[in-house]
């Protein structure tokens, strides 16, 4: 298992967000979390990055114990996230804010390849290397926050709602990108309102309502479920 | 309001201002990155300031260097400027690494409200300057001379000395290598994305404390080439210096806008001339009366000062 979370509980204050959820992803799979507002989605992100602390339960990569592990850290140690919302840095330039991807490396040679993979996967971004991310489109941003977690070369790449304010257009090849980043080796999870997209590109999923997982399977299951189809896809 | 002198003297009112305000703008940028990191007022800026002054003081004192010695040739004044901003840096950079470690960061760990934060950096502020009021006597030191004040150049009715061109030099080339440092280093870019965006910063894999402590030492560095500058400009230091400097610098960081760099530049310059100009007008007992009814004045028409935009947005 590449990464693992066994019975997590995470509160604000007093009211507990996610109820103990277990969850785990293989290496080389995507897994899609999928979920009404305010389930928890991007709560589970957050604990996974190490910005929100566990109250309970524990969080394993490569089966090592990462529960505790400072936010900084679990970069290096190859967990990346697009962060709901973007995260752009809005005085700096694209290039700063890919710059700002890798961080935490010094091999020059290998981010000057990663950097090339970015601006193939998003040839917007290499046309707009001086432009401030603050004055991108929603959907350039989208693509920014995406390429710069890919600059930490990661192991396991966190999505949290890359189709949110996207054009259908937009949608598709955003989700068309995320399937040729997992073809090239990343393993990816991804939280997403727009089910049907993530269900057909997921390899498995989980279901989470009101921070506990009800329901998981692989992407085909979980389409064809009759409750899933009801709740998630618009079938009466 | 005495126009004739002050149109007289207007050149060397000019001069004097610039190379005061200068080391307004020094000190002036520790408040501003703290600020535009933390969105904290350090008040205890003004006394790692201070700490600075004797600093010099000590370093110079080690190396044989005393308030009557002659004055040194060219080579040695070099080699005792140098030591003196060693000295000053280095004490300014330990007491501001001091406050961070001592104050803020278990307070940081605890999640304490902002209220909290201010009254701790009062004092802080506060004790810095009575420890080192009781441990020297609340006495005054002077400093040796390193040269002989002379005038340079007079353009106009302006007497431009070596001395206060060399502050203003030296000052400006302190920002601009700040500046440059902030904007275009990988160390710099850490603090920046930590002042926008604290939370994303860290899935960037920042450190957020080393980033501080870094941010820390880059005012407390700045705080002690201002130290460096006053003790020259001035000659004497005392324990409870830092308290009017530390109200000036801050006064200027706020005109500037504060949380920029480039802000504290323009702030701490304005300031210098605004009072040098203010005391000719209406005599020097009204200097702090007209540098701070400026300061209203133009907050009133500019709330967030001069330049007005915070540390993570400016750019290069
Ligand atoms: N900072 C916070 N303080 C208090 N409660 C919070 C905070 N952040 C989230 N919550 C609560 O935790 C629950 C889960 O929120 P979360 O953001 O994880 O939902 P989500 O599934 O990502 O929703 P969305 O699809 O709208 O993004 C919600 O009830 C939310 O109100
Ligand atoms: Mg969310």
């Amino acid at each position: 298992m590449l990464l693992e979370l066994q019975d997590l509980v995470v509160s604000y204050g007093r009211i507990e967000a996610l109820h103990g959820i277990s969850l785990g992803i293989e290496q080389g799979e995507i897994v899609a979390l999928i979920g009404a507002n305010g389930a928890g989605k991007t709560t589970t992100m957050r604990a996974i990055s190490g910005l929100r602390a566990a109250h309970r339960g524990k969080i394993f990569l490569e089966g090592r114990d990462i529960t505790r592990m400072r936010a900084d850290r679990r970069v290096v140690q190859g967990i990346s996230q697009a962060p709901e919302g973007r995260g752009i840095f809005p005085g700096m330039t694209v290039m700063e804010n890919l710059d700002l991807g890798c961080y935490t490396r010094r091999d020059a040679a290998m981010i000057a390849e990663d950097r090339e993979r970015v601006f193939t996967l998003f040839p917007r971004l290499a046309e707009r290397r001086k432009q401030l991310g603050g004055t991108m489109s929603g959907g350039e941003q989208q693509m920014l926050t995406i390429g710069r977690a890919l600059m930490a070369r990661p192991k396991i790449l966190l999505l949290d709602e890359p189709s949110m304010g996207l054009a259908p257009m937009l949608i598709q090849q955003i989700f068309a990108i995320i399937k040729e980043i997992n073809g090239q080796g990343t393993t990816v999870l991804l939280v997403e309102q727009n089910a049907q997209q993530a269900l057909s590109l997921a390899h498995r999923a989980y279901v989470l309502e009101t921070g506990s997982i009800v329901r998981s399977g692989t992407g085909e299951e979980l389409l064809a479920d009759p409750a899933v189809q009801e709740a998630y896809l618009g079938v009466a | 309001m005495n126009f004739e002198f002050l149109f007289a003297n207007i050149g060397d009112l000019t001069v004097t201002g610039l190379s005061q305000g200068a080391i307004y703008a020094l000190i002036a940028l520790g408040y501003t990155l703290v600020y535009g990191l933390l969105k904290l007022i350090n008040f205890a800026h003004s006394e790692v300031f201070m700490m600075g002054t004797f600093g010099a003081l000590f370093a110079w004192q080690l190396v044989g260097l005393h308030e009557n010695n002659p004055i040194p040739s060219v080579p040695m004044m070099i080699v005792y400027l140098l030591v003196g901003l060693v000295g000053a840096a280095v004490w300014s950079g330990v007491t501001a690494l001091a406050v961070e470690f001592v104050a803020y960061r278990p307070l940081r760990r605890r999640n304490a409200p902002r209220l909290v934060f201010l009254i701790t950096a009062i004092g802080a502020s506060l004790a810095i300057s009575e420890a080192v009021g009781i441990a020297t006597g609340r006495q005054q030191f002077g400093m040796p001379d390193l040269f002989k004040t002379t005038t340079l150049v007079t353009i106009g009715d302006a007497h431009i000395t070596n001395l206060d061109l060399g502050v203003i030099v030296a000052a400006i080339v302190m920002m601009v290598v700040l500046d440059q440092f902030i904007n275009r280093t990988r160390l710099g870019r850490g603090i920046r994305a930590v002042a926008q965006d604290s939370d994303t910063a860290a899935l960037m894999g920042i450190n957020k404390n080393r980033v501080i402590v870094l941010t820390f030492v880059l005012g407390g560095v700045m705080a002690g080439a201002a130290a460096l500058l006053y003790n020259l400009k001035i000659g004497v230091t005392r324990a409870d210096i830092g308290f009017l400097l530390g109200i000036k610098a801050f006064t200027a960081a706020v005109l500037g806008g504060i949380g920029n760099l480039r802000g504290a530049l323009l702030g701490g310059l304005a300031l210098g001339l605004v009072e040098n100009y203010g005391s000719a007008l209406f005599g020097t007992s009204w200097r702090d009366v007209v540098a701070f009814a400026v300061l209203v004045i133009i907050l009133m028409f500019r709330p967030t000062g001069l330049l007005g935009e915070s540390l993570g947005k400016a750019r290069a």
